[in-house]
């Protein structure tokens, strides 16, 4: 009697023991959830704290902007269906009809109005880096639901284009929603986006669910689940285990074995570059010697010196071999085809016999001794193209000493002046801007040269985009964008190296992923295998 | 008597040392380098921006009046708000605490099983054959980097027999407030890997120890006496020899489980465990003083506690800790 309980009880355990092994190692995937492994951690669940695609590309599901991006960087409608300028300084845009947030409240005039007012004048920094797209409007009035008047304090064409970055938010009853709350559970986020907010985690996870009455039609999936993986190898692990059906910033040196396993990789050129930039400004300039060590007087200065380092420079092989085929080799801001890019500028094989010859035409023959500084692991190939360029000038006889540091450290010391050449980047909505940051003049009044660290100057190329940028968005403002870039890098002032690729790999759950220049990661990119 | 001032001893300790770790955290993070640049979008932000983002975080005053305000603040039992989430950042660590609580524990219930088990089985027979493979297999297990091993268990765990997770928390259930992976089948199979991972050099290292142990207290007259006594080899074993050898391996659990509450950066950021090793080195990448502040500070007292509960439990478990004689 006891022997047959012992033997029921042992069974029993067998069984169970059975059952949740069986729910142990199979983990069921619903119909349409889409499981994405991301390098972006979402850090706020304000849309409008802060400018990092960390925080914009997860909130895009939610939100939305009035005037979208598309793949070849035009802006497109969003929220906003047309726009249009009324005068010089007048901007009207009509609204999409029958939008409603994710709280079936519908949207109107005055979400515009108070999503623009919020960031304008209400967000205080830290959490104020949305306003320098603003910083041109005057005013903002709803005159009916469905149209919304900005009035400018300047000639301002590019508005649209400065709004695409922009998300809209529902206005409450009164005042404005500060960023505690929106962080807090208190207030779910609620726009008006193809994807509903579920939870969140901060820096760990966001999961999302389908909006049913979403304007544009269904979403393609009923869940999105983001996960948080900052480290290249563990994206490339989860992807690999099919514990995810989409996974970005992939390291190229990856993509082989990715193949292997049957996932599916596609990249697309990013909306940006990476440069040397010099300090031109200086003199004595701190990092730059003679061969036998001793200081001498600013080399950056004399063009044919900047001339000579970049004709030197082996940009095939950056993109080759160091970014194994996933980077164009630069000869301008954006890479070509895009708006605003010369179609003239194209990256050549390096020519040392010119470099040294301008180098002597200088009066630098003997070559000199250079600190070439950038940051370790902040772009794709950043430490390591430094190693290459050494090797190439020293071909020319200018032995570049590549001192790299962790991206805050390097950005602390670049700004407070201890380098004589680095490397950088820019990106952003337009090609425009990273002429205005990079290459500009630094003037404090225009907003322009943030990112001109070496202080290039060069009135005759201000004027020529000042005057372009004051054209209405279209070819005659692209043309004269990219005559101006042809002009102003004749000068030299900055080494362009490659524009690295954004490589995303996806699984069978995907039939395809486009991916989009400026380097969102989201939902709506990936198209569901079976449909 | 001696109970009060051993007390207050601690506690005197545990604030001095908090006060030096605070001086040396906060310093270290301001050498390193400045916050604002990976707060604002350096590509795109002008100088002003910057400026302004300075100003607001209070990044233009002097490094000594930054550490009196964050030292007033703290008095006050506020840490401050993380530069990066913009969120409080002791709620910021109190929220990881879940993740790391489970890993910890789990990764210790196993080893301190598994280590002592094998421990007491070499040492019942030091020199035979079993005890020289655990030996040398526990140089092993404690010689491999952590890293290493962690990629190694997701080659073979998850990648070539895809059983489980390669990383992640996976589901989470919510108790007590908080959201736990131990209470989910799914949230058990994320964290078989990360666990062993913890777990195995403990096992080694707590096996060894209790080898030695066991070897050196078997040896013992009382031992022998008991053996006269006819007792059985296991009852010796499990009533006499593990008593007498347990001090040492409590101490080692206590040290190392506050080891992995703190440093389990590299277990937790190969398997992406959102724990407060991870928020702690992604906060000193991101230059985010006070999630570093906060966390240090929490690291340091729950050693400081730790450590005060591991000489209560030798007191329990030794006799001659407990009774101090003078004379």
């Amino acid at each position: 009697m006891q022997k047959s309980s012992h033997l029921k009880t042992i069974r029993l355990i067998a069984l169970l023991g059975g059952i949740a092994s069986a729910a142990f190692f199979t983990s069921p995937v619903a119909a349409q959830e889409l499981r994405v492994a991301t390098s972006y951690k979402l850090m706020t669940l304000d849309p409008q704290f802060a400018d990092l695609n960390e925080n914009t590309s997860l909130l895009s599901h939610i939100y939305e902007r009035l005037v979208y991006q598309d793949e070849r960087l035009n802006p497109v409608p969003g929220l906003a269906l047309s726009w249009k300028r009324l005068s010089d300084t007048q901007w009207q845009f009509k609204l999409r009809e029958n939008v409603r947030f994710h709280d079936r409240s519908p949207f109107t005039a005055d979400d515009v109005v108070y999503s623009l007012e919020r960031v304008r004048s209400v967000l205080k920094p830290p959490s104020g880096s949305f306003q320098s797209y603003t910083q041109s409007i005057k005013a903002v009035r709803a005159t009916d639901p469905l149209t919304v008047l900005i009035e400018t304090t300047a000639s301002a064409p590019a508005l649209p284009l400065a709004l695409s970055s922009i998300f809209i938010m529902p206005h409450p009853s009164s005042g404005f929603r500060s960023t505690e709350e929106l962080n807090s559970a208190a207030v779910p986020p609620i726009g008006t986006g193809p994807y509903k907010f579920a939870s969140w985690q901060s820096g760990e996870r966001l999961k999302l669910t389908r909006n049913d009455d979403y304007w544009g039609g269904k979403p393609a999936w009923s869940e999105v689940d983001f996960r948080v993986m900052e480290s290249p190898a563990a994206r490339v692990a989860a992807l690999t285990t099919g514990e995810v059906d989409l996974a970005d910033s992939l390291p190229a040196r990856d993509v082989a074995t990715l193949k292997q396993r049957g996932v599916t990789v596609v990249s697309a050129s990013a909306a940006r570059s990476n440069f040397l930039q010099f300090d031109v400004d200086r003199d004595p300039l701190p990092g730059v010697t003679d061969k036998a060590g001793k200081p001498i007087p600013n080399p950056f200065k004399d063009k044919r010196v900047r001339e000579a380092l970049s004709v030197a420079t082996d940009r095939p092989l950056l993109s080759d071999k160091i970014l194994l085929g996933y980077g164009t080799a630069a000869a301008q801001l954006f890479p070509n085809g895009l708006p605003g890019t010369s179609a003239k500028l194209v990256a050549t094989p390096p020519d040392y016999e010119k470099a040294k010859a301008l180098l002597a035409e200088a009066g630098l023959s003997d070559g000199f001794n250079v600190v070439l500084a950038g940051p370790a692991g902040r772009y794709p190939g950043d430490a390591e193209s430094l190693q290459a360029i050494a090797q190439n000038w020293a071909r020319i006889g200018v032995r570049a000493q590549p001192v790299v540091a962790p991206f805050s450290v390097f950005a602390t010391k670049r700004s407070a002046g201890e380098y004589p050449l680095w490397y950088g980047g820019c990106s952003g909505d337009s090609v425009s801007l990273c002429l205005d940051t990079v290459l500009a003049s630094p003037n404090a009044e225009r907003k322009t040269g943030a990112n001109n660290y070496g202080r290039y100057r060069n009135p005759a190329f201000d004027d020529l985009l000042m005057k372009a940028q004051a054209i209405e968005e279209g070819p005659e403002r692209n043309a004269a964008l990219a005559a101006a870039t042809e002009f102003v890098l004749a000068d030299y002032p900055i080494v362009p190296l490659y524009h690295f690729h954004l490589i995303a790999g996806y699984g069978k759950h995907v039939s395809a992923y486009s991916v989009h220049p400026r380097g969102w990661t989201t939902a709506m990119q990936a198209v569901p295998t079976g449909e | 008597m001696t109970l009060f001032s051993a007390v207050f001893g601690r506690m005197g300790q545990a604030v001095v040392l908090l006060f030096v770790m605070s001086l040396i955290g906060f310093v270290g993070i301001h050498a390193v380098g400045n916050p604002v640049f990976n707060i604002v979008n350096v590509e795109t932000a002008t100088v002003e921006d910057i400026q302004r983002a300075t100003i607001a975080l209070g990044l233009d005053q002097p490094i000594w009046r930054q550490y009196l305000v964050f030292a007033e603040d703290l008095l006050s039992g506020n840490f401050g708000i993380s530069y990066v989430y913009h969120l409080p950042a002791f709620s910021l660590v109190m929220e990881k605490l879940p993740a790391t609580l489970e890993l910890a524990v789990v990764a210790m219930l196993l080893a301190a099983t598994l280590g002592v088990l094998i421990g007491l089985v070499a040492g019942r027979q030091p020199g035979t054959r079993l005890d020289r493979t655990i030996l040398r297999a526990s140089v092993f297990a404690l010689s491999i980097p952590s890293f290493w091993l962690s990629m190694m268990l997701i080659l073979g765990g998850a990648i070539l027999a895809g059983r489980f997770p390669s990383g992640g928390r996976g589901a989470t259930a919510r108790l007590f407030g908080s959201d736990w992976s131990v209470l989910t089948v799914d949230g058990l199979r994320h964290l078989v890997l990360p666990a062993l991972a913890l777990a195995i050099p403990n096992i080694a290292l707590i096996a060894r120890l209790t080898r030695a142990g066991t070897i050196e207290v078997e040896g013992l007259d009382f031992i022998r006496f008991c053996r006269a006594k006819g007792l059985s080899p296991h009852r010796i074993l499990l009533r006499h020899t593990l008593p007498n050898i347990s001090v040492p391996i409590v101490t080692i659990i206590g040290l190392q489980f506050g080891g992995m509450l703190a440093f389990a950066v590299v277990v937790e950021t190969i398997f992406a465990w959102p724990g407060i090793g991870k928020l702690l080195i992604d906060s000193i990448q991101l230059l985010d003083r006070p999630v570093v502040m906060a966390t240090l500070t929490f690291v340091s007292v729950a050693f400081v506690t730790l450590n005060a509960l591991v000489d209560l439990f030798q007191a329990v478990l030794d006799p001659r800790v407990r009774l101090p004689r003078k004379g």
